[in-house]
């Protein structure tokens, strides 16, 4: 009698499709393709879509945009800095519409919009790489979701289903906080093989596959025998996600 | 919902790519994209897919007292609705601009243009008319709504057959699709929209626009054409500025594609009709592609690269330089494959080397268990 189900005839029908859920006698259905329903804690990746006073709106593919206040932002200058009226007007500095950021959830408000903060020197704007999106029942729920991958380039797994892809970043000082974007030119392995990542990504969220770093691995290992934009056609995901999945049943077992 | 903003990336890059000429899925300017038309097993139910883009089109007819105004003539109704299963930003009962624009074309394309004989439809003249009623379901939108729906409306109605009636006098007897064959309408011509996104005040034009193309275009122009090259509506919105000749080289790019896709209508009929006349199968479930082997084959698009080639040597030369790539298996002999070179053989004996490639066991050993007291066991190399 839970969410996602209704009565048909007295039988206790699903009206989404997706995992069933019982606690005693309360049996919800939680759909898989669904929109981000966020938790406190979670990590996501946002585009900014709106600056208003004293706060961000966020896109996070969520029923509602989700908020990311001005007290929730490390400024430069320490953090125990005053919040100024000088602040408010520079806002826009910091962070514009169309910029994306990695944060983490703070609070879920009543009406189930999220508040995000980067209150810490792994969060911040995100500067060139790749976005991939996929539908957030995908991500696994980790310890963490920033990860160094071996083969040359780092990801974020959004919660919300965002993916970000860039390239490692090389020892840099941290004084900015995370709003320091490199704009140096990358090089073309690294670019090769975040478009790599890109398309095994696409690959296995065409086949539903879990996400997360080892999957990711696993699958870009075994993409390394085809060319990247061969990735894309369907026979050539159907084999590298069988594979991808043989490995990872053979690792659990 | 609110529809999400494209991002500003997003939009730069498509206008960049549209001023070289190219477009996200690597068609051309004057380009469709591949249009699919499939009809129910009821008369007058036709589905079209434009690319992602699905309308379901529905015909069905009734009588009815006609219009005071016009006592000879049938009556068209033509309805069109955007369903919230193709947009998050499509609600129910919510009267939008887009809808009211669709809407309006659509009427203007198909009843202005008297592209179905409304005498015919008369029974009783100033009692009975027939009201032939198409209701036009937008099912996912993927960009051109207004040519996807025009394409299924005029193709319901030409395969839409109503019920044969035959008068005596006063007494009008309506005969069931058991007693008498049901009688096509009678069309005249078939007009179709077509569609024209422009960019960057009217500088660029691209027939068909995709839903991303929407987002950013300046200005639409739709031409509704037969293949007759009669024009039947022309419609502008968005406000830009169009020149004479960009108007009449649009009517140009329209002729032809209407003829095209005029030609895909009368073929899909035309299949139709031969599947019910040989008693085949007809109907949606079986113009949906099966799960077979060839269904997962992809058609490749190809997309011109060779002016790009310039700027992306730039950008290599500027950039670090690649490491080295991984020698794809090298076949020593049949099936055994060699990836790189391995470590000098320190067992001293003569070994295969792994093969390489996936999914393919090789079996070693298999067990012949048959009901004789000797078990005979059979080793396979």
């Amino acid at each position: 009698m839970g969410h996602g189900t209704y009565m048909d005839d007295e039988k206790l029908t699903a009206s989404v499709a997706g995992e069933v859920e019982r606690v005693n006698k309360l049996i919800c259905v939680r759909p898989l393709k669904t929109r981000y329903n966020g938790e406190v804690g979670d990590v996501i990746v946002g585009r900014i879509t709106e600056v208003q006073q004293k706060r961000w709106k966020v896109e996070t593919n969520s029923r509602l945009d989700s908020v990311l206040l001005l007290s929730s932002v490390n400024l430069p200058g320490g953090e125990l800095r005053r919040r100024s009226a000088e602040d408010e007007l520079t806002m826009r500095d910091y962070l514009q519409e169309g910029d994306l950021i990695s944060a983490e959830v703070q609070s879920v408000f009543s009406d189930g919009a999220l508040s995000l903060h980067t209150r810490s020197l792994k969060y911040g704007k995100l500067g060139q790489g790749v976005l991939v999106q996929v539908s957030p029942s995908l991500v696994k729920r980790q310890k963490t979701h920033f990860h160094n991958l071996p083969c040359g380039a780092s990801i974020i797994l959004g919660n919300n289903g965002f993916l970000w892809l860039y390239p490692t970043p090389g020892q840099q000082d941290e004084e900015e906080g995370g709003y320091y974007t490199s704009l140096e030119l990358v090089p073309l392995s690294d670019r090769e093989v975040i478009s790599r990542l890109r398309n095994c990504l696409l690959a296995l969220a065409a086949h539903k596959v879990l996400l997360y770093d080892t999957s990711v691995l696993y699958c870009y290992e075994s993409s390394l025998l085809y060319q990247i934009k061969d990735i894309l056609k369907p026979e050539t995901m159907d084999e590298i996600v069988m594979v991808t999945r043989q490995r990872l049943l053979d690792q659990e077992g | 919902m609110r529809e999400t903003p494209l991002s500003n990336c997003e939009r730069l890059f498509l206008l960049k790519a549209i001023e070289s000429k190219k477009r996200l899925d690597g068609r051309q300017t004057y380009d469709y994209r591949s249009i699919k038309i499939s009809f129910g097993t009821d008369y007058g139910c036709c589905s079209v897919n434009l690319g992602k883009t699905r309308v379901l089109a529905q015909v069905s007819c009734e009588l009815v007292p006609p219009k005071d105004s016009r006592p000879t003539e049938g009556i068209i109704f033509l309805n069109l609705e955007l369903s919230p299963m193709a947009s998050p930003a499509f609600q129910t009962n919510r009267q939008s601009e887009l809808l009211v624009t669709l809407n309006r074309q659509l009427e203007r394309c198909l009843r202005n243009s008297r592209c179905i004989d409304t005498e015919s439809l008369c029974v009783v003249s100033g009692e009975k008319v027939w009201q032939i009623r198409v209701d036009v379901h937008v099912l996912n939108h993927d960009g051109n709504l207004m040519d996807a729906a025009s394409i299924a409306a005029i193709s319901a109605l030409c395969h839409f057959k109503r019920p044969d009636v035959a008068i005596q006098g006063r007494d009008v007897t309506v005969f069931g699709p058991a007693e008498r064959d049901p009688v096509p309408l009678s069309i005249y011509h078939m007009p179709v929209c077509v569609s024209f996104a422009f960019f960057q005040q009217g500088t660029y034009l691209l027939v068909d626009p995709c839903e991303k193309e929407e987002l950013i275009m300046d200005g639409l122009l739709v031409m509704a054409m037969n293949k007759h090259r009669e024009i039947c509506s022309i419609q502008s919105s968005g406000g830009i500025m169009l020149l004479k000749e960009q108007v009449l080289r649009c009517s140009k790019i329209a002729s032809v594609k209407v003829s095209e896709i005029t030609e895909l209508i009368n073929k899909a009929l035309e299949n139709d009709r031969q599947a019910r006349k040989e008693g085949g199968k007809f109907g949606f479930v079986e113009s949906m592609p099966k799960e077979r082997i060839t269904a997962l084959k992809r058609e490749e698009s190809l997309v011109e690269m060779t002016d790009v080639q310039e700027t992306a040597d730039q950008i290599i030369s500027k950039a670090a330089a690649g490491h080295e790539v991984v020698p794809s298996p090298v076949i020593v002999a049949t099936g055994t494959g060699q990836v790189g070179e391995g470590l000098q053989n320190t067992w001293g004996l003569d070994e295969e080397d792994e093969e390489e490639e996936s999914g393919t066991k090789v079996e070693k050993r298999v067990e012949v268990i048959s009901d004789s007291e000797e078990e005979d066991v059979v080793i396979l190399d």
